[in-house]
């Protein structure tokens, strides 16, 4: 078996469970601790896989340039709160793998947040990034090629207001409620609901635009260079 | 950016110190040592950002006063009723823990001020460059890209300007957008034709071929090793001496502080402590010259 199996298994089966026991178990206020551990222990595997494989050159510069670019997207457009980064990392995944797509997100965040501020939110900003390049990356790279550009602004839209919205709203939650209640939940996702809803709307009307041009221009790519078929160079 | 003592320090001992401060302001919810917490972090911010932290501190004042107020409305346990709102009670040990928490979260805010200015990019890749080799290299590669592909894209968008393309002050959504998307069209084109050039320079000086070797800035000196030893000490105290349990709803129990709150004060002062030192030092070589 791969080390990097061993380690998600060794993960998603003692190292999960053990921390949700713990702090349930533990006496006081233990949410933001926990659900942030699990986070991070979710985060491992990916990171392990992707160290492990010994990315070669091309794979790493071209995942570096991608995660740049979302990063940098919302320069380009003019309006305040237009923010194209998950429409990149969607498009990322599909054109690169869900591996690819999750470290892409990930550590794109993590960057992104070393020009603004490091806070609580960092590591759920990372597996919310990760994730939306990651699911991506697992629907459309190989098993659903789809490239219809009404269909993916669909889905991005769909992917930011139901997962990775409330993600990033289950961090709010639970750092700073003092019980955990459906209805103080109700109010945090509700009051989360409109910057969501902006959030997806200018993700899906960036992968309208945006994904068959850059799509293509991947493609062209690897005709031109062989690129994206780094893990067979060398 | 003022010259700060802590700072100069190796990334290992910053970074230990930050996993113990912030660690700390999450797990207790003691008053006393919240409130510790929270001069400590306050100091520590105007160190780092002089006048400018006192618009950081107080900025926050008005999230702790919302946060606090709004936490009684879903928790309706505790006897000292102090009113009621939609026919629900409002008690004050409910109003007591929301402070508390909301404290808990404008502190932590506050140390993820500093931990920003202290542990930079440079610092973190010192810490994790040998463990995770691929990663901090992509790291590297996206915080230098983000800042050249920022300035091409406002290349771009001044080239467009002087061709008639550029957007006007009160262009509609659809130009502006429309606009944008030409630009990170053109940025991208740029942006991965040069990627090639960088990988094939990459792979023509070996990369991938034996183990890398990493250019390192900051030794561990023996001052480190002091300041890792005082800490690990000060933290032992703090968990050793107990006394930091705090229950508020339904009824208000909170223990009583013991010595661990002065090893937990001393922990907290340990930058200001270093700055203030230094301050002493300087007076004292200028006044023998």
């Amino acid at each position: 078996m791969r080390k990097s199996t061993l380690a998600s298994l060794a993960v998603i089966l003692v190292l999960i469970p053990l921390t949700l026991f713990l702090g349930t178990r533990l006496h006081g206020r233990w949410y933001y601790l926990t659900s942030t551990l699990m986070i991070v222990e979710t985060m491992v595997p990916f990171f392990l896989a992707f160290e492990t494989r010994k990315p070669q050159a091309r794979e790493l510069v071209t995942l570096a340039v991608l995660c740049a670019l979302a990063v940098v997207s919302r320069v380009a457009v003019l309006i305040p709160n237009f923010k194209p980064m998950t429409a990149i990392l969607i498009i990322t995944g599909i054109a690169l793998g869900a591996e690819s797509g999750f470290v892409c997100g990930a550590v794109g965040a993590f960057a992104s947040n070393f020009f603004f501020s490091q806070g609580p939110w960092t590591p759920w900003q990372m597996m919310a990034y990760g994730l939306a390049g990651f699911l991506a990356g697992a629907l459309f790279h190989r098993r659903f090629p789809v490239r219809n550009p009404v269909a993916l602004a669909v889905f991005g839209f769909g992917l930011i207001v139901v997962v990775i919205g409330p993600l990033l709203d289950c961090c709010t939650l639970f750092t700073v409620s003092t019980r955990l209640s459906w209805k103080y939940a109700a109010t945090v996702f509700g009051a989360g609901l409109p910057y969501n809803l902006q959030h997806g709307l200018a993700c899906g009307v960036t992968l309208l635009l945006f994904s068959r041009p850059l799509l293509e221009k991947l493609d062209r790519l690897k005709t031109k260079y062989g690129m994206m078929d780094a893990r067979r160079e060398e | 950016m003022q010259r700060d003592a802590f700072s100069q320090c190796h990334p290992l001992t910053n970074f230990l110190y930050f996993l113990g401060v912030i660690g700390f302001s999450v797990v207790i919810q003691h008053p006393a040592y919240l409130s510790a917490g929270a001069v400590g972090a306050a100091v520590y911010s105007l160190l780092l950002y002089g006048r400018p932290g006192w618009g950081r501190i107080l900025g926050l004042v008005p999230l702790f006063v919302v946060l606090s107020g709004l936490n009684p409305l879903f928790n309706h346990y505790g006897q000292g009723v102090l009113f009621t709102v939609f026919g629900k009670p409002y008690t004050w040990e409910a109003l007591a823990y929301g402070m508390t928490i909301a404290g808990m979260f404008v502190v932590m805010l506050l140390w993820f001020g500093c931990y920003s200015r202290v542990l930079t990019s440079d610092k973190f890749i010192c810490l994790f460059g040998r463990l995770i080799p691929a990663l901090s290299l992509l790291l590297v590669m996206i915080l230098r890209l983000i800042p050249s592909l920022t300035r091409k894209a406002r290349q771009i968008a001044g080239a467009r300007m002087c061709i008639g393309k550029g957007v006007a002050e009160g262009a509609s959504w659809k130009e502006k957008i429309s606009a944008g998307m030409h630009v990170l069209s053109a940025l991208t084109d740029w942006a991965l034709e040069g990627s090639i050039v960088t990988a094939d320079s990459m792979r023509a000086r070996g990369y991938g071929g034996i183990r890398r070797t990493s250019f390192q800035i900051y030794r561990l000196t023996g001052r480190d090793i002091g300041l890792i030893a005082w800490m690990a000490v000060l933290a032992a105290g703090v968990i050793g001496a107990g006394g930091t349990g705090a229950a508020f709803t339904p009824v208000l129990r909170i223990d009583r502080p013991t010595w661990g709150l002065a090893a937990y004060c001393l922990f907290l002062l340990i930058p200001p402590a270093m700055q203030l030192k230094e301050a002493v030092q300087w007076r004292i070589s200028i006044s023998r010259i």
